[in-house]
């Protein structure tokens, strides 16, 4: 790590006359701070190292889910292919027949589909979307020396770890891994005698996820007290980078709704181990009646979805900020609209806990109380199409850097726009009867929260590398990164409408079999193709990551991209600390980009005699 | 001001603050966690409750709380809600004692700390102690559990055919929402047989399973945090007693950190208090 | 911070707390019985009013509990926000639950086996349905509307599978329903 020699070469002037002195670097920090190999990369405290590891774990479990997602979609577009070539790394769930062809287990299969689900959202977009960025980005944006507390984001990281390595585990178990769904709706997950993955799977699944939800709170309560309480002096409310916001309004989400989602397990884990029956009532096994009655599947659905829809956004905002903060600094512009930006992100927090029903319009939730969530669904569309906008102006007539970071940007806001406006489509409760578990859906969530926040993701990695390992990416394979994967994901999802508007549901194991959908073989198959191509795309951007930690270009100056928010006045590599003098002070937005004929005057620097505040 | 002074003097790197020119909240980070992470159990408690209150409402009959909270210590009988009432009391005056620990705490009192905090001990440990009996008595002697709740309630009026020395006697009328108890004899349920209004013979029966599984999910999940509270209390008032605190020259901020977590767990049982033994 | 009261002051803030949560406890306590009949027989307090006494001195204690007890009134009105207003996201999932609650009641009592709701005196499995026809021999002709629990299982059946997608495993209960109905 940097020591604070090489790092008082290039620090600003600026901050030691202006800066705030809070008598940081007077004190011995023990030997709690990188003393050794422990407490630098493992058991580490210090908020970069932390994102460093939320970002590396994302990663493998975005690779495993991605896998996972392949395997089930060679079952869809090749049902009759032989994958005994599969069972050296799925054992007994391919079973070979005397022919010697090997066919998917369908419970593995639906085990699949539920693992990839539970991953993809809750380790990869969830803890390695904002556990990575918020921890990197809030204190060095804000101007803090760390989290306000370290020693809980550190739990934080290590919870998340242990929830993976128990979810992990359940892979290997002998009656396979959950398979009821990413939802866990009962009666499936409630009675362990349901299905195979019913049993040890479910338990192991809870477990897991109870875990996350510690590790999430752990971190959100770090980083809204940081935001809150930590700025540094002139770091006004209205002068954070929109990532801050989208950061602070993720965390309040999580800390709102992940609670109520552990009360849900909690009931859940009652019924399953100790014969309550919250959610369980008329359920027939082997025709006769199971003595559990009085309680309601549908609450858990509600319990569930008043998590489900606010952990939508908790997706999605982060890579919204991201991409906000990106956008402006390579289109060399301020950003368009930044108060209707963060009105618009409060907007969409604040609605996010009044539509979760939306998702259970067809599960026979009252008609009458569907006519409100339909309401309020479609109001989200406003600070939605709000933001599209100003990321619209942002971009026009900016004197738009073309790079990597940047066309995922773009490629963000077209994901997002298509993904949202079919939302639209299902957020009416009459048209999703039609819709409802269908491809239509997963198509849907896929563009809009699925490729549009890893494209918000690849956007902040790319751009944020520099900070996170003192080298560059590879431009050249980050772009053919991203136009492989930004055909490749409408290669896959665009036809899935077609799918899903022909009716063709959701979590089946194969197509051939019903004369209604056997039509839709070819686009099956085409769909499977591209998505392997599309998979092939993300080995370029793992290896260019893993490639440039070591041999990338060095980064040689501390803001290499011309940005002005603060964490880039910072050493090249920081130490703890993260400044290695006083912290500096704040005199203006995030924002000014071509203001006065200067292209961009850092956070840091005071208004010139005369000089007027940009007005936002 | 002078408290944010104090704790950039602060040699402890876990406690010191992060902090730039100010604190917005006026309130050190420590605190401001604590809140927070109230605000997130507060939201666990609500999915509870309302799981609680959504399961009631799709009932057709609900067991009357006065009816089935009504036994004291000692084989008292029918004296409804006193027992819970002074649950109440045990609680509040713990809060208040907790309340009376940090104002010492901010006069630098180690001993009026240590002595308030006992006492505020004492209250929390008689809490779950009235808990435990209140929960035997359900139990052992009503056969009430998380799978049977033998309270259940009329939904129709009536009048009982026989009585079996349970103090209803052949011949009492009831009206709709009425409670009863289906007595248990040998391991069996004995339900009594009573005419309704349009004349047809009938047999109480066991009152909704999900009264007795919640109850004891809910109150043992408070109950739960009480016991932790204590726990976190007794840990706390020792490393006062240490004189850890007071060298941190904090007024005591740890004392008032379990201080909100206990006034918390009052808090929450003013809510169930309200939804399983008044409403 | 708290110190915004000198340490007298506090004190009695102190008393003045035990006081009134004790009074006020005891208000709702007596409330309820009235509200119930347990104190004058025969005299019940309207419902609404009853519960509309004991939230709002719920409400009460709460508001005080936080106020005094842990400090919010000497917090800045930043922090008392930042706590107090994310807790009215719970007005709409209240009014929604609680819908929903009601919902499935009314469902339930237009389904014709209503008594499987409310009684579950364990028997022997195999005795239940006929338990309780014995019980309650007038139910059927007393519940109205013979056609429309049928069409309200069928549905609820259905909006299961599509939730679950896991169809299959609840066809099977279906035809079972449908069965045990023409075995009345």
């Amino acid at each position: 790590m940097s020591s604070h020699n090489t790092s008082t070469k290039e620090q600003d002037y600026l901050i030691e006359s202006q800066g705030y002195d809070d008598h940081f670097h007077e004190h011995h920090h023990g030997d709690k701070y990188q003393m050794n190999f422990l407490t630098t990369y493992i058991f580490s405290q210090d908020h970069k190292m932390i994102a460093r590891q939320f970002l590396i774990t994302g990663i493998f479990w975005a690779f495993i889910g991605a896998l996972m997602s392949l395997v089930f979609r060679i079952q869809l577009g090749f049902p009759d292919a032989d994958l005994s070539w599969l069972k050296p790394f799925l054992g007994k769930w391919i079973v070979v027949n005397e022919a010697g062809i090997g066919k998917l287990e369908p419970e593995f299969y639906y085990a699949l589909v539920t693992m990839h689900g539970t991953i993809i959202v809750f380790f990869v977009l969830t803890a390695g979307l904002s556990g990575t960025f918020s921890n990197l980005l809030i204190p060095l944006q804000i101007g803090a020396r760390d989290m306000a507390s370290p020693f809980l984001n550190m739990l934080s990281y290590w919870f998340f770890f242990l929830s993976g390595a128990v979810m992990f585990y359940s892979l290997f178990l002998s009656t396979g891994p959950f398979s009821g769904g990413w939802v866990a709706y009962p009666p499936l997950s409630a009675l362990p005698q349901a299905s195979n993955g019913s049993g040890n799977g479910m338990t192991l699944w809870l477990v897991s996820l109870t875990l996350f939800v510690v590790s999430v709170l752990l971190g959100g309560i770090n980083y809204i007290t940081t935001v809150l309480n930590l700025r540094t002096k002139g770091m006004t409310m209205w002068r954070m980078p929109l990532t801050v916001w989208a950061f602070l309004v993720t965390a309040i989400l999580a800390l709102l709704s992940f609670p109520v989602l552990a009360s849900g397990f909690f009931l859940l884990i009652f019924d399953r181990s100790l014969g309550t029956s919250f959610y369980l009532s008329d359920i027939f096994v082997n025709g006769q009646i199971l003595d559990r009655i009085g309680g309601s599947p549908i609450l858990y659905q509600h319990l569930f979805w008043f998590l489900g829809h606010p952990e939508v956004y908790i997706i999605i905002l982060p890579a919204m900020g991201l991409v906000s903060e990106v956008m402006s600094v390579h289109a060399r512009k301020p950003i368009f609209g930044y108060r209707a930006m963060v009105y618009s992100i409060m907007a969409i927090g604040f609605l996010s806990f009044i539509v979760w029903a939306h998702h259970m319009f067809m599960s026979g939730v009252n008609p009458f109380l569907s006519n409100f969530f339909v309401v309020f669904t479609l109001i989200i569309a406003v600070p939605s199409a709000v933001k599209v906008f100003n990321w619209i102006g942002t971009l026009y007539g900016g004197n738009i850097r073309m790079n990597t970071q940047m066309l995922f940007c773009i490629g963000f806001v077209s994901m997002f726009i298509s993904g949202g406006l079919t939302g639209i489509f299902l957020g009416n409760s009459a048209i999703d009867i039609q819709q409802h578990d269908t491809y239509f859906v997963v198509a849907h969530f896929h563009i809009v929260m699925g490729v549009a926040a890893f494209f918000g993701m690849f956007a902040g990695i790319y751009n944020w590398f520099p900070k996170m390992f003192g080298r560059y990416m590879n431009d050249t394979m980050g772009k053919i990164h991203f136009w492989i994967t930004m055909i490749g994901a409408y290669a896959v999802f665009g036809p899935m409408h077609y799918l899903g508007m022909a009716g063709v549901p959701r979590r089946y194991y194969r197509f051939d079999t019903f004369d209604a959908f056997k039509g839709f073989d070819d686009m099956n198959k085409f769909i499977t193709i591209a998505a392997a191509i599309t998979f092939l795309a993300q080995l370029v951007f793992i290896i260019n990551f893993f490639y440039s930690m070591y041999k990338g270009k060095k980064v040689t100056t501390p803001n290499p991209w011309k940005s002005n928010s603060l964490e880039w006045t910072t050493p090249i590599e920081p130490g703890h600390g993260n400044w290695p003098g006083k912290i500096p002070t704040v005199h203006r937005w995030a924002y000014d980009y071509g203001k006065d004929d200067r292209e961009f005057i850092q956070q840091h620097i005071p208004l010139r005699d005369g000089e007027q505040h940009s007005s936002h | 001001m002078a408290d944010h002074a104090i704790h950039n003097h602060d040699s402890h790197d876990n406690s010191r603050l992060w902090d730039g020119a100010k604190e917005p909240f006026k309130a050190s980070y420590g605190k401001l966690m604590m809140w927070y992470f109230l605000l997130s159990d507060a939201f666990t408690f609500a999915g509870f409750l309302i799981a609680y209150g959504t399961l009631r409402f799709s009932s057709p009959a609900w067991p009357v709380p006065d009816f089935v909270f009504s036994s004291l210590p000692g084989d008292i009988h029918h004296k409804p809600l006193i027992f819970v009432t002074i649950m109440t009391f045990v609680l509040i005056a713990s809060s208040v004692t907790m309340v009376r620990a940090v104002q010492e705490g901010h006069r630098y009192n180690k001993k009026g700390v240590v002595f308030w905090m006992f006492l505020t001990i004492i209250g929390g440990l008689s809490f779950l102690g009235c808990q435990a009996w209140e929960w035997t008595t359900l139990i052992g002697k009503e056969h009430m559990t998380i799978h049977n709740n033998p309270f259940g309630s009329h939904t129709e009026n009536g009048v009982y055919l026989e009585g079996d020395g349970h103090d209803i006697k052949a011949g009492d009328q009831f009206k709709v929402g009425d409670s009863y108890l289906v007595h248990k004899h040998d391991g069996h349920w004995a339900p009594l047989s009573y005419k309704n209004e349009a004349g047809a013979t009938k047999t109480q029966q066991l009152g909704p399973k999900a009264f007795g599984a919640l109850f004891f999910f809910i109150t043992g999940f408070h109950g739960f945090h009480v016991f932790s509270g204590v726990v976190f209390l007794l840990i706390i008032m020792i490393n006062a007693w240490s004189g850890i605190y007071a060298k941190r020259n904090n007024k005591y901020e740890m004392v008032e950190k379990i201080g909100l977590y206990w006034h918390f767990v009052d808090l929450v049982w003013v809510f169930v208090f309200l939804v399983f033994y008044l409403l | 911070m708290g110190g915004h009261l000198s340490y007298e002051e506090g004190k009695k803030v102190v008393v003045k707390g035990l006081i009134i949560l004790a009074i006020v406890t005891i208000a709702e306590v007596i409330v309820a019985l009235l509200g119930k009949g347990y104190l004058i027989k025969g005299f019940h307090l309207p419902v609404w009013l009853m519960y509309f006494l004991m939230i709002s001195m719920s409400l009460y204690k709460a508001y005080f509990i936080v106020y005094d007890f842990m400090h919010m009134r000497y917090e800045v009105p930043g922090l008392v926000k930042s706590v107090l207003m994310p807790t009215l996201l719970l007005t709409w999932a209240l009014i929604a639950f609680f819908t929903e609650g009601k919902t499935w009641k009314e469902w339930r009592a237009r389904s014709k086996d209503t008594n499987l709701y409310i009684s579950n005196i364990p028997v022997e499995k195999q005795e239940k349905s006929s338990l309780h026809n014995e019980i309650h021999p007038g139910v059927e002709s007393t519940t109205p509307g013979q056609h429309a629990p049928v069409e309200v299982k069928d549905a609820q059946n259905e909006s299961h599978g599509a939730s679950d997608n896991k169809t299959d495993a609840h066809s099977e209960p279906k035809e079972v329903k449908h069965a045990e109905e023409k075995s009345h």
